[in-house]
């Protein structure tokens, strides 16, 4: 009795796999999909901050400096260069000085020469608090920053309205934080 | 594209088991002996026919089929994807393992223990993703305070010939026991485990974000990888160190089968108890410590001018060890474990429904368990089998496993003696060979074998 009875199931099992056998190996796939495959990833990146004081304004002689400039060496690979599609900067600025700034930020490649400025500038009016500016790459200007070896960073002080000069002990500070987002789209290339 | 369809075809349909639950104790074959060095064979002698005895290997991956993503339903790929990192779990692993038999041969010892050696290539490698870092790549990292940990992140990827003895011994009508010894000659071996360390950002003081790799460790192992001494990899390379010239080791096996009535049996075998020691062309590679960036603060000193890049990478290096080790290293084989437990029934009856073998039943149900155990990853699988001999000559076997690639794996092996000649074929994840594409993971064995059965 049981041997009759799995001898049935053997022989269903049997023509169930004819059937699964016969009925062809694959569905339908696209293997081509991949071409219209997106991924959108976001990074966030900490960069530079200031903290910077009257003596910071000031040269040897307590004079005022109308332009304090400062580069950073841009480490910058190409691995990312086909994903990258935009890059976001936020900075966030607080000035307690009596003074307007104006910070520009020039991308120089390997022979120092001046390829990119970051527009807009970011103004900084006198006495102002937390103020956030979002600057923008722009898709079509991402080779830029592959050619770019250094970042030059340049605050242009506005002279006072009433001629006064900032004094050595003025307690003012100019306060800047700022991070990045970079946008990638891997996507087959 | 071609070549990605051809990748995914060899990993999905061509691929072989490294839990061969369809084999494991199926008709006495001698390539049981391999998974149970205390199975009971009754051949007199038996080898198989070089390099065809056996060729075994494995592809799967636990996260998603290739049909989940590139199926032509009219779905957009990107929506495919998305909905497969949705559904990728806390961690998934990719394996692949292949193992080609050279030469098998056994026979029956004048006190009756049945001695079996051969010599077998293996190829195994085991990638464990954790979702954080699959979630690193398909989102970023906006989510402030999300730590995306590597603790889940491991990987064993080896190529070693194992030549093999083995003794299958009959105590008692009960009880069967067996041991292999192995000899290990490995090509390759890397490996990295036991990781930590996660990468997350928070909102600053000093900037707007602070960003932290917190409490790294992370530890690569390398043997036959990277070269020093200028050799060169070519075929006569792999076969000089497949051939006893590598990286060497030991390793056994051991099992039993229990006759615990006349129709319940119960076996057990645990395998490649061993281990490679690697001391040629060995380099490691070694991350260790914890980090913050709060970014470069800028000081616009005219009179000292920094180099902010040179200083934070001055800094990251003084806070995460980066070392390069070339001492000699252990490397433990992943440990297999099997387990079975079944009931035979149907004896043969003449037409007149007289016996006419007591001892040779016709059917076997039975539960088998398979564990692999390793410091990578380990998991388990547990099959329902029925075994059906349709004659001496002819048997087959039917699985039903539930594993980490599927709760609905159907599996089915055939053997057939014509003669001495021994053909066997074993398969499974057969409800998906309507559509290859949508499985996770595939198998079968195949091979052929002379045997010389006692004619007492």
């Amino acid at each position: 009795m049981a041997v009759s009875y799995f001898m049935k199931i053997t022989k269903l099992t049997a023509a169930a796999f004819l059937i699964l056998f016969f009925q062809g190996c694959t569905k339908d796939v696209d293997f081509n999909q991949l071409d219209d495959a997106n991924i959108h990833a976001t990074y966030i990146s900490t960069l530079i901050y200031l903290n910077l004081a009257a003596p910071d304004f000031l040269d040897d002689f307590n004079r005022e400096i109308a332009v304090t400039e400062d580069l950073v060496q841009a480490p910058i690979n190409n691995d990312s260069k086909p994903y990258l599609e935009k890059v976001e900067f936020t900075v966030i600025t607080e000035n307690t000085f009596s003074r307007n700034f104006r910070l520009s930020i020039t991308f120089y490649d390997a022979f120092g020469t001046p390829i990119y400025v970051l527009q807009p500038m970011i103004n900084v009016p006198e006495n102002s608090s937390e103020l956030t500016t979002i600057i923008e790459i722009p898709k079509q200007d991402i080779p830029y920053i592959y050619n770019t070896k250094f970042f030059g960073f340049a605050i242009f002080m506005s002279p006072s309205i009433d001629g006064s000069a900032i004094s050595i002990n003025d307690a003012s500070t100019f306060d800047l934080k700022s991070s990045a987002k970079l946008f990638f789209n891997f996507r087959k290339i | 594209m071609r070549r990605l369809s051809w990748f995914i075809f060899l990993v999905y349909a061509i691929g072989f088991s490294q839990n061969k639950q369809v084999l494991y104790d199926f008709t006495g074959l001698p390539q049981t002996l391999l998974l149970n060095p205390g199975a009971e064979v009754d051949n007199k002698f038996h080898f198989g026919m070089p390099m065809f005895s056996q060729i075994s290997a494995q592809g799967g991956f636990t996260g998603f089929s290739a049909y989940d993503i590139f199926a032509d339903n009219g779905i957009d790929i990107n929506d495919k994807i998305k909905a497969a990192v949705n559904n990728y779990g806390t961690a998934e692993f990719i394996l692949f393992n292949q193992q080609l038999e050279v030469f098998n041969g056994g026979f029956r010892l004048p006190n009756k223990d049945y001695l079996s050696f051969g010599y077998y290539e293996e190829v195994d490698f085991l990638g464990k993703i954790p979702r954080d870092v699959v979630d690193l790549y398909y989102d970023g990292n906006t989510v402030i305070d999300r730590r995306y940990s590597i603790k889940k992140l491991a990987a064993r990827a080896e190529m070693l010939g194992v030549l093999h003895l083995g003794l299958s011994k009959k105590f008692n009508e009960k009880w069967n026991f067996g041991v292999r010894a192995k000899i290990y000659s490995s090509v390759f071996n890397a490996n990295t485990k036991s990781n930590s360390g996660s990468f997350y950002t928070e909102e600053g003081t000093q900037n707007i974000y602070r960003q932290h790799l917190d409490n790294v460790n992370l530890l690569m192992q390398t043997s036959g990888v990277f070269f020093r001494n200028g050799e060169e990899i070519d075929a006569s390379y792999v076969k000089s160190k497949l051939l006893f010239g590598g990286n060497l080791g030991l390793g056994i096996d051991l099992g039993f089968t229990h006759h615990y009535s006349k129709q319940w049996t119960i076996t057990g075998s645990i395998l490649d108890l061993g281990f490679v020691n690697n001391s040629k062309n060995t380099e490691s590679f070694l991350y260790k410590g914890d980090y913050e960036l709060e970014g470069a603060q800028l000081n616009f000193d005219r009179n000292n001018p920094q180099n902010y890049w040179s200083d934070l990478k001055e800094d990251f290096d003084n806070s995460i060890l980066s070392d390069t080790l070339y001492k000699s290293f252990i490397s433990f084989r992943p440990v297999k474990l099997n387990g079975s437990a079944s009931y035979s029934f149907g004896q043969k009856q003449d037409d007149c429904r007289y016996l006419i073998d007591d001892g040779f039943y016709l059917n076997k149900i039975g539960f088998h368990l398979f564990s692999t155990v390793g410091a990578v990853h380990s998991y388990m699988a547990a099959t329902f089998f029925y075994e059906r001999r349709f004659s001496k000559h002819f048997q087959t076997k039917l699985t039903y496993t539930v594993d980490p690639f599927s709760f609905a794996n159907i599996g089915l092996g055939l053997s057939a003696n014509i003669g001495v000649v021994n053909l066997y074929f074993a398969a499974d994840n057969l409800l998906s060979l309507n559509n290859i594409y949508n499985a996770k993971s595939a198998s079968f064995q195949l091979g052929i074998n002379f045997i010389f059965k006692d004619k007492n």
